[in-house]
């Protein structure tokens, strides 16, 4: 059974639709990353999944019910730029204790508990104007989280925090994890933090989901006219060929997996070849490695742990990514 | 100037002495000022809620006839009141006309308006996260309107403030349905109005002293109820 789940839904905005997704879901318990770069439509999207926006067209449905607002105290997002409300850090903690009617001495023990998870108990008599940006992204996660809701959401959870205050709020997310069924949802525009953290990447670009995986989205504009399939497309400092009867607006996509890495740029029929420099080498869970390049436009290959070490790539050696034409997906 | 001067020599003497005219006429204004923001604020403030939070059919035209209100003049709308609370008129059955509750009922209708208008622009003033933030956590629609009211009470204390302050200063509403009745509706405005009329200069100033003071102990009161609010912000 699903937990929660957008089903036809159609959003907009000033009549522009900002959100269009057949369905999306999330299971009990999954660790869903949804990337994508500005504008996409990840806040849209866990907007309407906390319930706090109705779709268009549509329906969010809870254990497949359509969701109500009682049922809607189990979820809770956590939103980009988080505020906390009027009082203290602990006054907020009790916020979604007390209108649940929760007696106040488990609203002590609760408080007092996820604090101390989160690592706030120092925080705990603090007022807002009191608090960096980083310590009130992280009270609103415990804010969130001391409510125990089936579906946590956090929209780009780390941008307030710094790299170490990110690591940290992570694994305190998969402590949380550990100790009861909680799906989490997070919104990302790091592709490293969402590989990282979550079992299922989702890309999101111009309101839909990506048939492909997340890296190498370009919005691009393709030439109106043109002759043939095969087009020339401008992105950053290279044009890369691609196979499409498209024109106008589009999203142009690389699969990672379809990219040929060599020290040396090779004699083959591939139609995209480029030379640049590793920038970085990130490795992820199953013995895949992700291998960022600057070609004159920054692309994601992924290879296998054994050929990143045969091919002695590290940050700043040279590289050269090769792909066909008909590999580039445009949609 | 002596006869500014002579005025105020009056007034002083008037406030000093305990003038049991002034102070009367100044409690029925205070009494009425009271009861009059306190519907008009009761009714008000939750309308403005509404107009700031709620996307309802009409609500466009809503925030019009509501902005329009605000510049009712005051004796149009006691005239219209008259009407209605004569004996002839829909609420004549009441007996209001010539009572201060007739009073109160035009200071309601003019400061309406006022608190709606404002409460509406000091709750869409309040950072959207804040009513997000408390949906999120689980509050009820009265208990996110209640979170969202006090990260704007400084805003709504000036609501009450400015509807206060029109309501103990308005005479066109009050001369009409009042009558303007020694010890019976007779309020600053309308006694200064009358006294200024007699030439009686230095009782119409001291009560216009009065009406002043009023409006200065409110706006204290209310500040120092937001210093304290302030402070545990």
């Amino acid at each position: 059974m699903q937990v929660l789940e957008l089903r036809g839904v159609r959003h907009r905005y000033d009549g522009r639709v900002v959100l269009d997704l057949e369905r999306f879901a999330v299971p009990p318990g999954a660790l869903i990353a949804i990337v994508g770069p500005n504008g996409a439509g990840k806040s849209t999207l866990l907007r309407l999944l906390a319930l706090l926006e109705r779709p268009s067209e549509g329906a969010v449905l809870l254990d497949g019910r359509p969701a109500d607002l009682a049922l809607r105290r189990r979820v809770t997002l956590v939103e980009q730029r988080p505020v906390l409300l009027r009082g203290t850090t602990r006054q907020n903690l009790e916020f979604g204790l007390r209108v649940r009617g929760i007696r106040r001495t488990e609203v002590n023990r609760l408080v007092d508990n996820v604090a101390g998870r989160l690592g706030i108990t120092p925080l705990l008599d603090r007022r807002r104007h009191e608090l960096s940006d980083g310590e009130v992204q992280r009270i609103a996660v415990a804010r969130a989280l001391a409510v125990e809701p089936d579906v946590l959401l956090l929209d780009e959870p780390a941008s307030s925090a710094d790299r170490a205050a990110a690591q940290s709020l992570y694994h305190a997310l998969a402590e949380e994890r550990a100790r009861r069924p909680l799906a989490v949802c997070l919104a990302s525009h790091q592709l490293e933090d969402a590989y990282r953290w979550a079992d299922d990447v989702r890309a999101l670009a111009d309101g839909r989901l990506s048939p492909v995986t997340p890296e190498n989205l370009f919005r691009i504009e393709l030439p109106v006219g043109a002759p043939g399939d095969l087009k020339h497309v401008r992105v950053g400092n290279v044009e890369i060929a691609a196979l499409t009867d498209k024109s106008g607006p589009a999203i142009l996509a690389v699969p990672p997996t379809d990219i040929l890495v060599s020290r040396e740029p090779l004699t083959s029929s591939a139609r995209n070849v480029f030379c640049g420099r590793v920038t970085r080498l990130v490795h992820q869970r199953g013995g895949a490695v992700h291998v960022t390049a600057d070609v004159g436009v920054e692309l994601v290959a992924v290879v296998t742990e054994d050929a990143a070490r045969d091919l002695g790539l590290t940050p700043g050696s040279p590289v050269a990514f090769a792909f066909k034409a008909s590999a580039v997906r445009v949609f | 100037m002596d006869f500014l001067a002579e005025g105020f020599r009056r007034a002083l003497a008037l406030l000093l002495s305990a003038d049991a005219e002034v102070y009367g006429i100044a409690l029925l204004t205070l009494k009425i000022g009271l009861v009059a923001t306190a519907v008009a604020c009761g009714l008000g403030i939750p309308a403005g809620f509404l107009l700031a939070t709620r996307p309802f059919w009409g609500r466009r035209a809503a925030l019009t006839v509501v902005n329009t209100a605000l510049a009712f003049p005051t004796v149009v709308v006691g005239l219209l009141l008259y009407g209605v609370l004569s004996r002839r008129g829909p609420l004549g059955g009441l007996g209001w006309l010539y009572t201060w509750q007739a009073i109160v009922v035009g200071d309601v209708v003019i400061a309406l308006p006022i608190a709606a208008a404002l409460s509406a622009a000091a709750v869409q003033g309040v950072d959207p996260r804040i009513r997000r933030t408390a949906e999120t956590l689980g509050a009820g629609r009265w208990r996110t309107a209640w979170t969202v009211a006090r990260e704007a009470r400084f805003a709504l204390a000036a609501v009450l403030t400015t509807a206060f302050g029109h309501v103990v200063a308005e005479i066109g509403s009050a001369m009409t349905v009042g009558g303007n009745i020694r010890g019976q509706t007779r309020t600053l405005t309308t006694a200064v109005a009358l006294y200024t009329g007699q030439g009686d200069f230095g009782l119409a100033l001291a009560l216009g002293l009065v009406l002043l003071l009023l409006a200065l102990l409110v706006n204290v009161a209310l500040q120092v109820l937001q210093g304290r609010g302030g402070a545990s912000a």
